[in-house]
């Protein structure tokens, strides 16, 4: 890039070819005052505080859209841009209805900020008073439109980071406004609640219900960890004020895991279950009673010494690795029992099992890309995975990719019609017919030449030469046509990427996994080692789980007479678990929250909820490892989930060595 | 050289800022000793004298609002606006988002409290405005204190810096509209 030459301020400044004047002012440290400009999102010229007077220029220009050029004279704090500054800002404050002394953001808000830096003790205009609306039918988002400035970062952040393109502006002139899809109201849009036009509204307009009125933001300690909820393993700043959690915010909101989503922002606060703080048992007349932790380690402790290698042990993937290896060294050394999993542990085992039969070399998700590829990638293959639902930062890669390189995208599933505005085709097979389905699309893609970067193996054409379109849309239902076009779009594509999920490895068939891996490698999709395909793993540290071997043993789960459920802080709500838990004749839980499943419970033992839990490994579901922090204090008395483990043991007559990391598989 | 006379007024508004003014506590005794306060909202003189500096709190709401304001502006030499709805017309410009006779209808007809209400309509009651403004919409004001109440520290700022014969602009630090 060409270096540039300017004079700001009567001072020799340089910057390259393409900065705005802006620009060149923050990399030569010269302050200018801003609202609608954010890093990281396109520069929009819509607040005019950046005002800047260029020579040769007839009237003042917003510095955030001015290209800089070589030779440009900018005056950026004359008496003339600061009158314009100030006016400006009394505008917007006779514009809509700004009252800080009781909007939720008083403290906060950069408008106010700016009118006490330009000294705003009084409006010279006459105050339009608008009658705005107030939106508050979203589960955790409200928005005053009195108070908005329309500065558009909401609207950008959306359309840009999140690319969900909820939010817009309709109408014109005075009567703009924020408006959600055609004028809906945020809750009945298309709105994910990711909560980036929340951090990036530099007003009260968008504010957070579960956050309102706790306290000001900028009195809060800021404290950076991982989110334990899902596995993409985005990095969470968790404001506190006197150990209670105020907010959670993303570190970098434009960055690539920047909108974070519903569930890391706004799910880990809401929580309106009722806590465990004490243990219980259940007592001769099959009642749950508060005791204590001895009473409780007791009784847990003596019926599982009984059964031993008969009681079996499952354990959370949300919890961190530490935690993981602790409770696989207790039931191991303990309890004597190798009967280990985790919650989601099938999805280990199909994809092993799936892997192995592709390779012999590699064993598990190591042959997995990085979910960035999808950030890159110009096909996307969406495999019985609902991304939107279960890891909303992958849908939010998606769409990106699907704005940005015109990312061609395929939803493959038995019943949803996953991301409708976005894909370009849903192919959905009749129930059991997907591996016909996958194999059809490999036949194309063998036939018509699309083979790519290496020789198609002579036994898989053989095999394959049978599914033939005609043949494959009278077993799957899924048109001929549209399975060429499905085929040549991925085979032709530069840079594919197989994304799957749930609805691959819950039949427990392996075969679909194997095919995928095959699709993806014949069609050329291979860096080195790594093929472009990422499966979503159900938790956030389910491959830190399966890295500890975890989830390395399908159990029979029909004859348990003995249950360690270690929940902590996850929700069990799936009715199936629950009426399998209550055919268990000995269940200890231990777990945050009162719920359906302590309630079938013999011990309850209480555990610390994710902000409150000792620092620990997350491993993402791309393999990159991640550290949680402890954010408050755990409630008085709680001790943390491998201290109860550990004093558990004890009282089994064995003692946890500290520093034993133990891999819980078959030795 | 004889003391600076003050007086206050209070339009529409709480009371806060005059509050805020006795919060300087004992400063007040030094305030005392350097001006004299001929009036303010706990006296009831119809009229003001002439004096060196009016100061006003509250928005411009009613009839009587604009009378009391125009009557400072006429007998001082600096008029200075306290608090966010002398400023800015603050909270009471909520208002002006309605219409005056729902405004009406709601205070004396539809509270919850309230049985057979009556709207009040004599002669003697001042008139609502059809809007309400801050103070320097309807006459020019020399210096402004904003703040919901302003701090005592930006009230005592305030007057320090007209008895030091500079017309007050706060310093952004001090700068309050909450």
């Amino acid at each position: 890039m060409k270096e540039i030459s300017l004079t700001i301020d009567g001072k020799k400044v340089t910057g390259h070819e393409g900065d705005t004047v802006l620009d060149v002012c923050r990399k030569n440290g010269i302050d200018v005052p801003t609202l609608c400009e954010m890093k990281g999102l396109t520069n929009v010229g819509a607040c005019r505080m950046c005002v800047v007077d260029i020579e040769g220029e007839r009237r003042i220009n917003p510095s955030c859209t001015y290209p800089a050029r070589d030779g440009l004279v900018v005056h950026t704090k004359t008496e003339k841009v600061e009158k314009y500054r100030r006016l400006i800002l009394e505008l917007m404050f006779t514009e809509k209805n700004h009252y800080c002394m009781y909007c939720e953001k008083s403290g906060d808000c950069e408008l106010q900020a700016m009118a006490y830096r330009y000294q705003m003790d009084n409006v010279r205009y006459p105050y339009t008073t608008p009658t705005t609306a107030v939106d508050s039918l979203s589960e955790y988002l409200a928005i005053d439109h009195g108070r908005c400035i329309l500065c558009g970062r909401c609207v950008r952040v959306c359309g840009e980071i999140e690319a969900n393109h909820t939010l817009d502006f309709a109408k014109r002139g005075w009567k703009t406004v924020v408006a959600a899809d055609l004028a809906q109201s945020l809750g009945g849009s298309s709105c994910t609640q990711c909560g980036a036009c929340l951090q990036a509204c530099p007003t009260g307009a968008i504010f957070s219900k579960l956050s309102l009125y706790k306290t000001k933001l900028k009195e809060c300690q800021r404290v950076k960890t991982t989110c334990p909820i899902c596995g993409v393993g985005c990095e969470l700043t968790v404001l506190i004020k006197d150990n209670n959690i105020v907010m959670i915010e993303a570190p970098q909101l434009t960055g690539e895991k920047g909108p974070l989503c519903r569930m890391g922002r706004f799910g880990l606060l809401a929580d309106g279950h009722k806590r465990i703080t004490s243990p219980m048992i259940r007592d001769k007349e099959g009642k749950l009673k508060e005791c204590t932790l001895d009473e409780a380690l007791e009784a847990a402790g003596s019926r599982m010494k009984k059964l031993g290698k008969n009681f079996t042990g499952v354990v959370s993937s949300r919890l961190p690795s530490e935690t993981l290896s602790v409770f696989c060294q207790f039931m191991k050394q303990a309890v004597g029992s190798n009967r280990i999993d985790t919650m989601g542990g099938e999805a280990f085992r199909v994809i092993t099992e799936g892997t192995k039969a592709f390779s012999k070399k590699s064993e598990g998700p190591e042959i997995e890309c990085a979910i960035d590829e999808i950030l890159k990638a110009d096909c996307i293959l969406l495999v019985g995975a609902d991304p939107v639902k279960t890891h909303p930062i992958v849908a939010s890669f998606i769409r990106r990719a699907v704005d940005r390189n015109q990312a061609q995208l395929v939803v493959i599933d038995l019943q949803n019609d996953v991301m409708p505005l976005w894909r370009d085709v849903w192919l959905k097979p009749r129930a059991s017919s997907e591996a016909t389905l996958l194999n059809g699309l490999i036949n194309v893609i063998l036939s018509k030449g699309l083979v790519k970067g290496k020789e198609a193996p002579a036994k898989l054409i053989q095999s394959l030469s049978e599914y033939n379109p005609k043949r494959v849309q009278s077993d799957t239902d899924v048109d001929a046509a549209d399975l060429e076009m499905v085929a040549e779009t991925y085979g032709k594509a530069k840079r594919a990427v197989i994304v799957y999920g749930q609805g691959v490895w819950h039949n427990r068939n392996s075969i679909l996994v194997t095919d995928l891996l095959n699709l993806a490698d014949l069609s050329g999709n291979r860096d080195g080692d790594r093929l472009r395909v990422i499966s979503l793993k159900p938790a956030a540290n389910s491959r830190g789980a399966w890295n500890l071997g975890a989830a390395a043993k399908d159990l029979s789960l029909n004859h348990v007479q003995g249950l360690y459920l270690l929940i902590s802080d996850e929700q069990v709500d799936n009715d199936e678990v629950l009426g399998w838990l209550r055919t268990i004749d000995f269940l200890v839980v231990q777990a945050s929250y009162r719920s359906a499943v302590t309630s079938t419970a013999d011990v309850v033992l209480p555990s610390p909820i994710w902000a409150e839990r000792d620092g620990g490994q997350y491993v993402s579901l791309d393999g990159h490892v991640a550290k949680s922090y402890r954010v408050i204090e755990p409630k008085t008395g709680l001790l943390q989930d491998q201290e109860i483990l550990r004093e558990l043991s004890k009282k089994m007559g064995h003692e946890l060595s500290s520093d034993q990391e133990v891999s819980c598989g078959q030795t | 050289m004889a003391k600076p006379k003050i007086a206050t007024a209070w339009m529409a508004g709480c009371a806060g800022c005059h509050m805020s003014f006795l919060d300087i506590d004992e400063k007040i005794l030094d305030v005392v000793k350097l001006v004299d306060i001929t009036a303010s909202p706990i006296t009831d003189f119809k009229h003001f004298e002439q004096i060196d500096v009016g100061i006003v709190e509250g928005a411009v709401n009613t009839t009587k609002d604009e009378e009391v304001l125009r009557d400072l502006r006429a007998h001082c030499k600096i008029l200075m606006a306290w608090g966010d709805c002398a400023c800015f017309g603050g909270i009471v410009t909520s208002r002006n988002m309605f219409d005056k006779a729902d405004c009406f209808r709601r205070a004396y007809i539809e509270t919850e409290s309230t049985v057979q209400g009556k709207i009040p309509s004599s002669d003697e009651i001042p008139k609502l405005l059809d809007r309400v403004k801050p103070a320097n919409h309807v006459v020019k004001v020399d210096c402004f204190v904003p703040g919901c109440p302003p701090s005592a520290k930006a009230i005592f700022y305030g007057l320090v810096e007209l008895l030091n014969g500079r017309i007050p602009v706060l310093p952004a630090d001090m700068m309050r509209f909450d």
